[in-house]
């Protein structure tokens, strides 16, 4: 049979329009389908939503837990299931006043009972003694049905924000356990509650007895999206309303440049995470010595990695943290490249020669290992620093590991320089500090930024143990111990970067990157 | 000039795009360091994506890197890796092959079944085993693939290795009282290398694949070595906003890969007899016509 070029070209016509209907068509019928539904992007399964255990993302568990107060913006704290509250006696008594009225999703009353059922389930265990509420808890008093007493052994530093985290704080209905007292259902105080949750999406609708005010729209739809890509894709397609948050759905920079390109509404907020870059002169000889790390620091450029590599939505680093966070301390400037200098303080330290410098015959070579899994758009960076190391004769070798080997690696020390991200609000900067810096401090997870047990250590224990007045003044002095011996070198705080569709109005980006942010959302449709 | 003849005859016999590409391939691999206009590994972060210019012919990548150089040197990159991936793994697989063929009997059988082993386990998944185990770098990689590769060569080396024992020639070497080192440093291994290697440019092609699909996963070759897979992923994320960084590096790949495939089957399609055309049917004949002229003037 032949084929006309007039048959030819009805039939191509015929195609093309049919393809275009339908993707018109299947573009109206999703968003019918969405209609009241707001649909959100998450990289993983939300996973086991026990409050008590480590391992689901945490904005899905904002969704239907609460905590006693909240973190605010600054980090003022909030009233949320307690309305009022009161330090007494330095520091060692909490006297809570609950909010009444609040039912869990289960019908099951919140009061005093409750709160002690809940507390008692965590607080004073060993698992939980990274939490100083828990490390120096000694008792709970019940005083009537809405007011509840807590004691400590020692003054706890930074108690209200340690009751604001997302887990193990939350409140868990008792009700929803099983007979051996062990999680069974996420039945929470929040105003969601989940409807179905699989291995591609976690449904939610509203909560209705909850005792604050409901989105305006019913449902939310937490959708698994594993590849970044494809969000992007969804999102554009119509199938996703918002994609973001580092621990939610990361959006690169350069992602979030092509969809404000293709006219999608990004929403970037400086954010409270840094990229910090540690030294381990137990492995690397010559990092012992802090002119060789200062040369390091200074030989990075920072403003051109914010600028070409964050597309200008990071700011350089100068310090551990950003002024976002409260006891930021005193912020100095990011360090800006000088390669010159760099190249003197390397040659007075004795490293001579080129293209690689050498001392007593050792070429000064050092490892930075990476995990682009664990770091997003870490293998990029470290590239760059290569080619900036090279530039002052420091032979910069980069290996890629994946996110497991990251972790182990990272722990058994088995790295020159290394990447680390600081934990962000609520955590900081105490999480950091004592998580990352505190040699005493066991941390099996991500490994130690820097440590000194002879000259950080006891900085780090004064500033835990100061209260009020002197909190500000003990941590600025750990700060000022990292920045005098070029401990660790910050380099960016890390943007928080979210995008969403024309549907949604009113977003804005959460306070901590552990929430959702679905407050302040409303539907248009 | 004569002795380049038989050559000539036989490149003239292969397709000229084929042919063209691989050559292409195999000088500026061969002299990439002297060709590449401008360091692959100086960045210029603030002219990073640039497009073609006249300081940057093919434009620069996402850390100012220029595009052109890269490409050249990545050429060699991969030239050098895929070379020494097919020369490990020839030689374990002629080795193993040629021995198989010569004793036959239980060490034949012993070796053709790690064989079997090797081949029913895919490639990749092997080579991915291997770097786990070891950790990611070039030489890994290049014994990784190495690993993956052999029991193929080894499978046809001990075909030819079987075929070649069984020729008269090698039977008059044996009555004659020949070592055996003799027939198998003399007669077998030589006839062997020749005939196998001829599968190795077809392989070539796969091989290029294979190591840029490991430095595609980040398993390959490290930064800032330039390698045309590492490109790749390099500039996936600019996709969208810059396709000529993804377009450049794809092309070459794709190239260089079809080049070698084709060349591989047309020298084994050459190898087979083919039935005659009319047109070499008439140059026979001309030529069994001139035998008789010979003769005559004999």
């Amino acid at each position: 049979m032949s084929v006309k070029r007039r048959t030819f070209l009805q039939g191509a016509v015929g195609a093309i329009g049919l393809a275009i209907a339908q993707g018109a068509l299947s573009k109206i019928a999703y968003a019918q389908g969405a209609a009241g539904t707001l649909r959100v992007a998450i990289a993983k399964p939300a996973g086991n939503l026990d409050p008590q255990s480590h391992y689901a993302i945490w904005a899905i568990q904002d969704l239907m837990f609460e905590p006693l107060v909240k973190y605010g913006k600054g980090g003022q704290i909030e009233p949320c299931l307690a309305t009022d509250w009161k330090i007494e006696d330095g520091g060692k008594t909490l006297h809570l006043t609950l909010r009444q009225g609040v039912t869990f999703q289960d019908g099951t009353k919140f009061d005093a009972a409750s709160c002690k059922w809940n507390l008692e389930r965590w607080m004073g265990l060993d698992q939980f003694s990274w939490m100083n509420c828990s490390k120096h808890f000694q008792s709970l008093e019940v005083v009537d049905d809405y007011h509840v007493t807590l004691h400590f052994k020692e003054p706890v530093l930074a108690l209200m924000q340690e009751l604001s985290y997302t887990r193990p704080t939350r409140f868990l209905s008792p009700k929803s356990v099983g007979a051996d007292g062990k999680f069974k259902e996420p039945v929470g105080t929040g105003p969601w509650r989940q409807i179905s949750a699989d291995d591609t999406q976690s449904v939610f609708e509203h909560h209705e007895g909850y005792w604050g005010e409901l989105p305006s729209y019913e449902r939310l739809e937490a959708k698994v999206v594993p590849d970044a890509r494809s969000r992007v894709a969804a999102l554009r397609a119509g199938e996703l309303d918002l994609i973001g948050g580092f621990w939610i759905a990361p959006l690169t920079p350069e992602e979030g440049k092509q969809l404000e390109a293709a006219g999608f509404n990004v929403v970037v907020d400086p954010g409270n995470v840094t990229l910090v870059m540690a030294y381990n002169p137990d492995r690397a000889e010559a990092l012992k010595d802090p002119a060789v790390r200062r040369a390091v620091s200074i030989g990075i450029d920072r403003a051109a990695i914010s600028k070409v590599l964050y597309h200008g939505y990071a700011k350089p680093a100068g310090n551990m943290f950003s002024s976002a966070l409260p006891y930021a301390g005193t912020q100095s400037d990011a360090p800006v490249r000088d390669a010159a200098a760099a190249s003197a303080l390397l040659e007075k330290a004795g490293w001579t020669g080129s293209p690689i410098r050498s001392k007593d015959g050792k070429p000064l070579t050092l490892e930075l290992v990476v995990s682009p899994d664990a770091v997003p758009g870490s293998r990029v960076i470290a590239e760059v620093i290569q080619s900036e190391m090279k530039e002052i004769g420091i032979d910069l070798v980069i290996r890629s590991v994946d996110h497991a080997s990251k972790h182990t690696d990272m722990l058994e020390q088995k790295y020159d320089l290394g990447f680390f991200l600081t934990y962000g609000a609520p955590y900081d900067p105490f999480g950091s500090i004592v998580g990352l810096c505190l040699s005493t401090f066991h941390n099996d997870v991500e490994g130690k930024l820097v440590t000194d047990p002879v000259n950080l250590d006891p900085l780090i224990n004064a500033a835990m143990a100061a209260t009020g007045d002197q909190i500000q003044p003990t941590i600025q002095k750990v700060y000022d111990w990292l920045r005098d011996n070029d401990a660790i070198a910050p380099l960016v705080y890390v943007p928080s970067i979210w995008a969403h569709s024309k549907r949604v109005h009113g977003f804005s980006s959460p306070v901590t990157e552990y929430d959702m942010p679905y407050e302040n959302v409303l539907l248009a449709e | 000039m004569n002795m380049l003849n038989p050559i000539f005859a036989r490149l003239n016999k292969m397709p000229r795009a084929a042919l063209i590409t691989i050559g292409l391939f195999v000088a500026l691999g061969t002299f990439a360091p002297w060709l590449a206009p401008q360091d692959p590994s100086t960045q210029s972060l603030l002219d990073a994506g640039l497009g073609p210019s006249a300081a940057h012919w093919l434009g620069t990548d996402h850390l100012g890197r220029d595009t052109f150089s890269r490409l050249i040197i990545a050429a060699n990159t991969s030239l050098v890796s895929v070379g020494s991936v097919l020369g490990v793994a020839m030689t374990i697989g002629i080795l193993l092959g040629t021995i198989a063929g010569y004793h036959r009997g239980w060490v034949d059988d012993l070796l053709m079944r790690v064989v079997d082993v090797g081949l029913s386990i895919p490639s990749l998944i092997i080579s991915l085993a291997v770097i786990g185990i070891v950790g990611p770098g070039y030489w890994t990689m290049v014994l990784a693939l190495a690993l993956a590769w052999w029991p193929m060569s080894g499978r046809i080396s001990r075909a030819v290795a079987v075929s070649i024992m069984s020729k008269p020639h090698i039977e008059a070497l044996r009555v004659l009282g020949a070592s055996p080192w003799r027939i198998y440093f003399g007669h077998l291994l030589p006839g062997t290398i020749g005939a196998v290697m001829v599968y190795a440019t077809a392989d070539a092609g796969t091989a290029a694949l294979a190591v840029a699909t490991l430095s595609f996963l980040g398993l390959g070759i490290q930064p800032p070595t330039p390698e045309w897979g590492q490109m790749l992923v390099d500039a996936l994320p600019y996709l969208e906003s810059d396709p000529r960084q993804v377009l450049l590096p794809g092309l070459a790949l794709t190239a260089a890969v079809i080049g070698f495939n084709t060349l591989g089957e047309s020298i084994a399609l050459n190898r087979i007899p083919k039935p005659l055309t009319r047109r070499m049917l008439a140059i026979r004949r001309a030529e069994v016509a001139s035998w008789g002229k010979e003769n005559s003037d004999a």
